[in-house]
């Protein structure tokens, strides 16, 4: 039902520590609502064993269950403000999607098992090795790769991200958008490296387009964003295509560099998160515009959020840019120049839309309002900022995992 | 016999479902849902799946059916309010719609499938039999369901309770 390797060890010590992270930063996030605190608190650990167990699946029954617990957690974590009307829309909205989505990861269930008469995936995998494969199969892994690229949020199908991004509270996104982009690729990478790997052939077209229309679409879209959730939502899409462009490389395991790209995304987006919920809280707004100044009113978290956006953006010494650079040289290993060359061009036009950020804190006018940090949010400022600096001067710490 | 009964209850329940999507008026199509989950649960009859088919009319056309009837009279809808779809959007479901139809018609016509005959003296489907496997192979997905359920739960008095 479950197998441990180091493959779901790293990427679940991963989950722990980013959900640490939130932990932290949730106590003031949620300081007038102590009530609610409590339940708050539980869904997000039942959301980090929905990801545990996606890691470590290896029966189509437990990746189902793994993954109806993430997305069952989440629906109500995206709609956990009551009184907000764009929260309740969020919550909904990602439900009545999601739930889509997981009839069709259980209709692709079904078909598989019609044609294996197995759950397991290591039966799956040999039956597919034996060649004599079944038309149904096809359909069926076709059908589960829907809901998965649904999960991961790419091109197309990622219209409900935005959406949910912007609606739900801004912790909540920081927890959507690290530690549930990724528990579904790993789940994703996990599935088809270890069940569907002898047909990816038939699948690699289908991934081609939508790992092409994903980072395109996702940084050019970025640009013309106003909305610091949406733009991050959107960075969030492009981010999902790259590290599509390694699950469609995993024919050398590139397991390693997915988890790589993760950890130094992952950190990231939890460090650039952690300033804009303080500067939300303080200039009563979401828009980019709310940034306006930061450098001259708060110099410490004007670095922070620029070092995070450096990262984004895949700017050397960060982990960012090793990320990017690890995936796409794996890519050329395998061939994928087109997509590479597409890859990196667009990665040079997303580093606009995170300098947008940088320029307002740095050469726009301030005003009055000044935003404070408090010590749990400073902490988790320093170690997100100087593991991303670690992690891109010192890669070969996590690249000798696996 | 069985045969018959088969294509009887697959023509039922595709009408049902059919006029689910093609109704105008919710009232009608939730009505015709439960036609629909009541010639599935005969399905399953015929699969020798007694529990499965006892637990679908139970829960399905039991609770779910009595919450979709509670939703729709509460909301009042009807066909005025309906919103109405831009052409695009109509545009888009049915292309996309038809291609994963032909997808499967595709697919199900090259499968080839072989005829299957009934065990009718097996047990399987039985509920002591889905009792032992539950308990015995299926142990940990039954065990971690329990997390699924708690946390839908409390998900559910988070958003619901009301506020002071």
């Amino acid at each position: 039902m479950m197998r441990v390797d180091n493959f779901s060890v790293a990427f679940s010590g991963l989950a722990i520590v980013l959900s640490a992270l939130i932990f932290v930063l949730s106590a003031d996030f949620y300081h007038n609502e102590e009530k609610h605190i409590s339940d708050y608190l539980a869904i997000l650990v039942f959301t980090l064993c929905g990801a545990m167990i996606m890691f470590s699946f290896s029966n189509m029954a437990m990746l189902f269950l793994g993954i109806e617990i993430l997305s069952i957690s989440l629906y109500i974590m995206a709609g956990s403000k009551q009184h907000d009307v764009r929260s309740n829309e969020a919550g909904f909205k990602y439900f009545l999607m999601g739930s889509f989505a997981s009839g069709f990861l259980l209709f692709g269930i079904a078909l598989i098992y019609g044609a294996t008469n197995s759950f397991h995936i290591g039966n799956i995998a040999a039956y597919v090795s034996a060649g004599q494969i079944s038309p149904m199969f096809y359909v069926g892994m076709l059908m589960m790769l829907v809901a998965m690229l649904f999960k991961v949020a790419v091109v197309p199908f990622h219209f409900w991200s935005p959406d949910v991004y912007e609606g739900s509270p801004a912790l909540v996104t920081a927890f959507m958008s690290t530690l549930v982009k990724i528990a579904a690729f790993g789940a994703f990478y996990r599935l088809f490296y270890l069940c569907f790997f002898d047909s990816l052939n038939y699948i690699v077209i289908i991934l081609g387009v939508v790992t092409a229309a994903t980072i395109i679409l996702g940084n050019l879209v970025a640009l013309s964003q106003t909305n610091f959730k949406r733009l991050l939502a959107y960075s969030g899409i492009s981010h999902a295509g790259y590290l599509m462009l390694a699950v469609m490389s995993m024919k050398t395991g590139t397991a390693s560099a997915i988890f790589y790209y993760a950890s130094g995304y992952g950190i990231a987006t939890i460090g650039s998160f952690a300033v804009a919920i303080l500067v939300f809280k303080a200039m009563k707004s979401e828009n980019i515009e709310a940034f306006n100044g930061l450098g001259k009113k708060n110099p410490f978290l004007a670095a922070a959020l620029t070092m995070s956006m450096l990262s984004l953006a895949g700017i050397p010494p960060f982990a960012g840019f090793l990320g990017k650079y690890y995936i796409f040289s794996e890519a050329i290993k395998n061939g994928l120049f087109g997509l590479t060359i597409t890859a990196i061009i667009t990665s040079i036009i997303g580093v606009y839309y995170y300098f947008k950020v940088i320029l307002a804190m740095y050469t726009k006018e301030a005003d009055e309002t000044s935003v404070q940090s408090n010590i749990a949010y400073t902490t988790i400022i320093i170690v997100c900022v100087s593991v991303s600096l670690l992690l891109g001067l010192f890669p070969d710490k996590l690249m000798n995992i696996f | 016999m069985i045969q018959y009964l088969f294509f009887a209850l697959s023509a039922l329940t595709i009408i049902s479902a059919l006029y689910v999507v093609f109704s105008r008026n919710p009232m009608h199509s939730v009505l015709s849902l439960i036609v629909c989950f009541f010639t599935v649960a005969g399905h399953y009859i015929l699969l020798n799946a007694q529990f499965l088919a006892i637990v679908h009319i139970i829960v399905y056309a039991g609770a779910i059916m009595v919450l979709f009837l509670f939703t729709v009279m509460l909301l009042n809808l009807n066909r005025e309010t309906e919103p109405h779809k831009t052409n695009w959007v109509k545009i888009a479901a049915v292309i996309a719609a038809g291609m994963l139809f032909l997808t499967l018609i595709a697919s199900l016509k090259m499968a080839g499938l072989g005829t299957y005959s009934l065990p009718h003296k097996s047990n399987i489907g039985f509920i002591q039999d889905i009792g032992v496997k539950l308990f015995t192979d299926f142990m940990l997905p039954f065990e971690i369901s329990t997390i699924l359920f708690m946390s839908a739960m409390i998900g559910a008095v988070l958003l619901a309770k009301k506020e002071k």
